[in-house]
C-alpha cells in the first residue's frame, strides 16, 4: 500500500482569508505547496451585459458598482472612454478634482490594505489600528462627495461636485494628521520583527517572472519595476503633478507592503499638490446623449494596479460592447507563480499580497476546450438557467 | 467535617470558585484586549458586559451539536470533557484561598507538568478525531508546538522548585513568603521563559499557530459546535486561570496573607496581572509560522532555560 505524495487542500469558496469568494485548489507535499489550481468566477454578476442595456449617463452609475472600494478609479475609466468617444475634454477644475478624490481614494484602499495585510500574519491590533485611521479618509470624502464609498464625483464631460474654499482647508488639515498615521505604519512594517519574520522573503515573484505574467500595480512595482499609468500614461491631472512612482527591489511580499506604505505618502503629496494649483473654471463640460459610433480604450491606475476600460460605440445611446480588465485579473497569473513552493502558513499573506478585489474580476465565457468554439448567454438565456 | 470538604470541593475554594474566575478572567482579557486595540469589547451584558462570557457560554450550550459522519465519534465526544476538566484538577493543586491547596502532596508539580502535556494531546486528539483537514493540520501544529515549548516550560517550573527543595506547589509559595522574596525577582530569567512557554501553551499570538482563523479557519477546533464548543471554550478560560495560577504560585509568592487582607484577594490580584500581561503580550505581535516558532523555541528559550537552571545551582537565586 502506498499514500499519495500531495494532498489537496481546498481554499474557498468561503474561507476566513478570503473575503470573497472565491476558490483556490492547492496540492500539497507536506508543508510545502506544490501546485495551485485557481477558480475563479464565483461572484459573477453579469455586469459587462449590464453595461450593453443602459444608456451611457446611467452607466455612469454602474460603473461607480463594479467595485466597493476603487468605485471612483472605475467611474473615471468609464467617462474617460465615453469623452474620448465623443471627442470632448474634462475643464481643467475637473481633471484637478477628480484626481485629487481618486489619491483619497488610493490612501483608504491602501490602509484598508495595510489592515488586511496585518490581520492576515494575526496581527490584529495592527488591523483594528489602521481601519481606525482609514476613517478620517473616509470621512473626509463623506463631507466632499456625500458619500463613503460611492462618492458619485465624476460625471461625462467633468465632475458633478465643486471642492469649496471650506473643504480645500478641511482636506488640508486631514492630511496633516493622515501623514503622521502613514508614517507610523511605515515605520511599523519596517521594524516590527514579527511582521519582517512573516513576508520578508515570502512569496517571491522575480521581476523577470512579474513582467512575463502581466503583473500590474504594486504587485509589479514591488518586484522592482517602475511601471504606472499615472506617470507613464498621464490622464486627469496628473501630467502636472509631481510624484515619484515607488518601487522596491525586494520582490517579496514586505516589499510590496512597503511599496504601499509609501505611495500613501506620495498621495498625500499629489493631493496637497493639487489643493493648492487647482485652476478656477467650468466643472464640466456640455456633452450630448448620443454617442457616434467608434473604439475607445481607457486606462487608469487604480489602487490595485492597471485598469482598463474598453468601450464599443454603434453611434446609439447605449454601448455596443463594453469589457473591463481590472487589476486582480490580471495578478492572478504572477500570483499562482508566487504560492508555488510557498508554505501553508504564508498562503494568506500571499493571497492578501496581490490585493484582491475578486468580485471586480469575475466575467463569464462559456468555452468548449475540445471543440474550440467559445460564445456568450443572451439575457434570456440567463433568466432561464435560473430555474 | 465531611460536609464541609464538599463544600470546600464543590464551592469555596472549588469548582464554583474557579469557574466564575474562569469567566471573570476571560471578561478581564477580553476587555483589555480590545481596549488595547482601540475596540470597546464586552460592554452590553451586564455592568460593563461583565457576564458577556457566560451569555456565550449559554448560549453555545443551547446550539445544535453537529457530529460529523466521518469523525471518530468516542474521542469526538470525550476530548470536550476532558479538555475541560483537566485544568480543573490541577487547579486543586494549587493554593489559591490559603497557604495551603485542597489537595497537596510531596510531587503535585510534576502532576501538574504531566497535566499541561495531556491538555495538548487532547488538542490533538481533538482536531485528528474531527476527521477534517483543518482540524488534523490544527492537531498536528498543536503537538509540534507542544514538542517545541514543553522543555523550557518544565525547566522553568523546576526553577523555583531546587530553590525551595520541594516539588510541591504550596510548599514553593510558602518558601517565597517566608523567604521573603518572590521568584520574579531571585530568577528573572526563569520568569521569562513560563511567561513565553504559558504563551504558547494557550495558544495566543503570537503562538497562536494550532487555531490560525486565517491560515486554517479554528483549526483543531473547526468541526466542534454546540455544547462542546462550549466546553472548549470554558476549558480555554480554565487553562488561563491555570495559567495565571501557576506563575502566581511559582514566581510571585503564591496565596499570601497580608495582615487582614484574606490570602483569596493577594490570589486573584496577582493572578489578574499576568492575565494582563497575556493579554498585553498577544495585542503587541504578530502570528508567527510553525517552524520559525520551533525554532525561536530551541535556539533561544531552551539555552536560556538550561542557563537559569545552571545559574541555581550555582547558588545565584535561591
Amino acid at each position: 500500500m502506498g499514500f499519495a505524495s500531495t494532498i489537496k487542500v481546498p481554499f474557498g469558496p468561503q474561507h476566513p482569508a478570503l473575503k470573497e469568494p472565491e476558490n483556490f485548489i492547492f496540492e500539497v507535499d507536506g508543508d510545502t505547496v506544490v501546485n495551485v489550481t485557481p477558480r475563479i468566477g464565483y461572484a459573477h454578476r453579469g455586469m459587462e451585459k449590464a453595461f450593453e442595456i443602459r444608456t451611457y449617463i446611467q452607466n455612469v452609475y454602474l460603473a461607480e458598482r463594479v467595485c466597493g472600494i476603487c468605485s471612483h478609479a472605475h467611474t473615471t475609466c468609464y467617462v474617460q472612454a465615453v469623452e474620448e468617444l465623443l471627442g470632448v475634454e474634462a475643464p481643467p477644475r475637473a481633471k484637478y478634482i477628480r484626481t485629487i478624490i481618486a489619491e483619497l481614494e488610493r490612501l483608504h484602499s491602501h490602509s484598508l490594505w495595510v489592515g488586511i495585510a496585518a490581520h492576515e500574519v494575526g496581527f490584529d491590533t495592527l488591523f483594528m489600528y489602521a481601519w481606525r485611521d482609514r476613517e478620517l479618509v473616509m470621512g473626509l470624502l463623506e463631507e466632499i462627495s456625500g458619500n463613503r464609498v460611492h462618492y458619485a464625483m465624476n460625471t461625462i464631460g467633468g465632475v458633478r461636485r465643486d471642492l469649496t474654499p471650506e473643504l480645500v482647508a478641511k482636506t488640508k488639515s486631514c492630511m496633516d494628521a493622515f501623514e503622521t498615521k502613514s508614517k507610523h505604519y511605515l515605520r511599523i512594517m519596517q521594524t516590527e520583527p514579527t511582521f519582517e519574520k512573516r513576508a520578508a522573503g515570502v512569496g517571491i515573484l522575480k521581476t523577470k517572472d512579474a513582467v512575463e505574467l502581466c503583473a500590474v500595480g504594486p504587485t509589479l512595482r514591488g518586484s522592482g519595476i517602475k511601471n504606472d499609468v499615472r506617470a507613464d500614461d498621464p490622464y486627469a491631472a496628473y501630467d502636472e503633478m509631481p510624484f515619484n512612482v515607488i518601487s522596491h527591489e525586494g520582490c517579496d511580499v514586505l516589499c510590496r507592503t512597503l511599496t504601499r506604505c509609501e505611495e500613501m505618502l506620495e498621495s498625500i503629496n499629489i493631493v496637497r499638490y493639487a489643493l493648492d494649483h487647482m485652476p478656477s473654471g467650468e466643472l464640466r463640460a456640455k456633452v450630448p446623449a448620443a454617442v457616434p459610433a467608434g473604439e475607445a480604450v481607457s486606462r487608469v491606475e487604480a489602487p490595485r494596479g492597471e485598469l482598463i476600460h474598453y468601450a464599443r460605440s454603434n453611434g446609439s445611446t447605449k454601448p455596443e460592447r463594453y469589457k473591463i480588465r481590472s487589476p486582480t485579473l490580471a495578478n492572478i497569473p504572477a500570483l499562482c507563480k508566487t504560492l508555488i513552493g510557498c508554505h501553508i502558513a504564508d498562503i494568506p499573506i500571499i493571497l492578501a499580497g496581490i490585493d484582491p478585489c475578486f468580485s471586480c474580476m469575475d466575467r463569464m465565457v462559456f468555452v468548449d476546450a475540445k471543440a474550440n468554439n467559445q460564445w456568450i448567454w443572451t439575457m434570456q438565456e440567463l433568466r432561464n438557467s435560473k430555474k | 467535617m465531611i460536609a464541609y470538604e464538599i463544600f470546600q470541593l464543590l464551592v469555596y475554594p472549588g469548582i464554583f470558585l474557579l469557574l466564575v474566575l474562569a469567566f471573570f478572567y476571560e471578561w478581564i482579557d477580553r476587555k483589555f484586549f480590545a481596549r488595547l486595540q482601540n475596540r470597546y469589547g464586552p460592554s452590553y451584558t451586564g455592568p460593563f458586559g461583565l457576564f458577556q462570557p457566560v451569555a456565550d457560554f449559554v448560549k453555545l450550550l443551547s446550539k445544535e451539536d453537529i457530529v460529523p459522519i466521518a469523525c471518530e465519534k468516542a474521542i469526538f465526544s470525550i476530548t470536550p470533557i476532558l479538555y475541560f476538566a483537566l485544568p480543573l484538577t490541577a487547579l486543586f493543586v494549587i493554593p489559591i484561598s490559603g497557604q495551603t491547596s485542597l489537595i497537596a502532596f510531596e510531587g503535585d508539580l510534576i502532576f501538574m507538568m504531566f497535566i499541561f502535556t495531556l491538555i495538548v494531546v487532547m488538542v490533538f486528539l481533538a482536531g485528528w478525531g474531527s476527521a477534517n483537514q483543518f482540524g488534523i493540520v490544527g492537531g498536528v501544529r498543536a503537538a509540534l508546538q507542544m514538542l517545541s515549548y514543553e522543555i523550557p516550560l518544565g525547566l522553568a517550573m523546576i526553577g523555583p522548585a531546587i530553590a525551595a527543595k520541594s516539588f510541591s506547589i504550596s510548599t514553593i509559595a510558602q518558601w517565597q513568603s517566608q523567604n521573603l522574596s518572590w521568584g520574579i525577582w531571585l530568577q528573572p530569567i526563569g520568569f521569562a521563559v513560563i511567561v513565553i512557554g504559558l504563551l504558547a501553551e494557550l495558544e495566543f499570538v503570537p503562538f497562536d499557530i494550532p487555531e490560525a482563523d486565517t491560515e486554517i479557519v479554528a483549526g483543531w477546533r473547526t468541526e466542534f459546535s454546540g455544547r462542546k464548543l462550549a466546553l472548549f471554550r470554558l476549558g480555554r478560560d480554565l487553562e488561563l486561570v491555570l495559567a495565571a495560577a501557576v506563575i502566581t504560585s511559582l514566581y510571585l509568592g503564591g496565596a499570601q496573607q497580608l495582615g487582614f487582607i484574606p490570602a483569596i484577594f493577594t490570589f486573584v490580584i496577582k493572578t489578574v496581572f499576568v492575565v494582563l500581561l497575556f493579554s498585553f503580550l498577544r495585542a503587541v505581535f504578530a502570528r508567527f509560522r510553525i517552524d520559525q516558532m520551533t525554532a525561536g523555541m530551541w535556539k533561544y528559550l531552551l539555552p536560556l532555560a538550561i542557563l537559569q537552571i545552571i545559574l541555581i545551582q550555582f547558588g545565584v537565586g535561591r
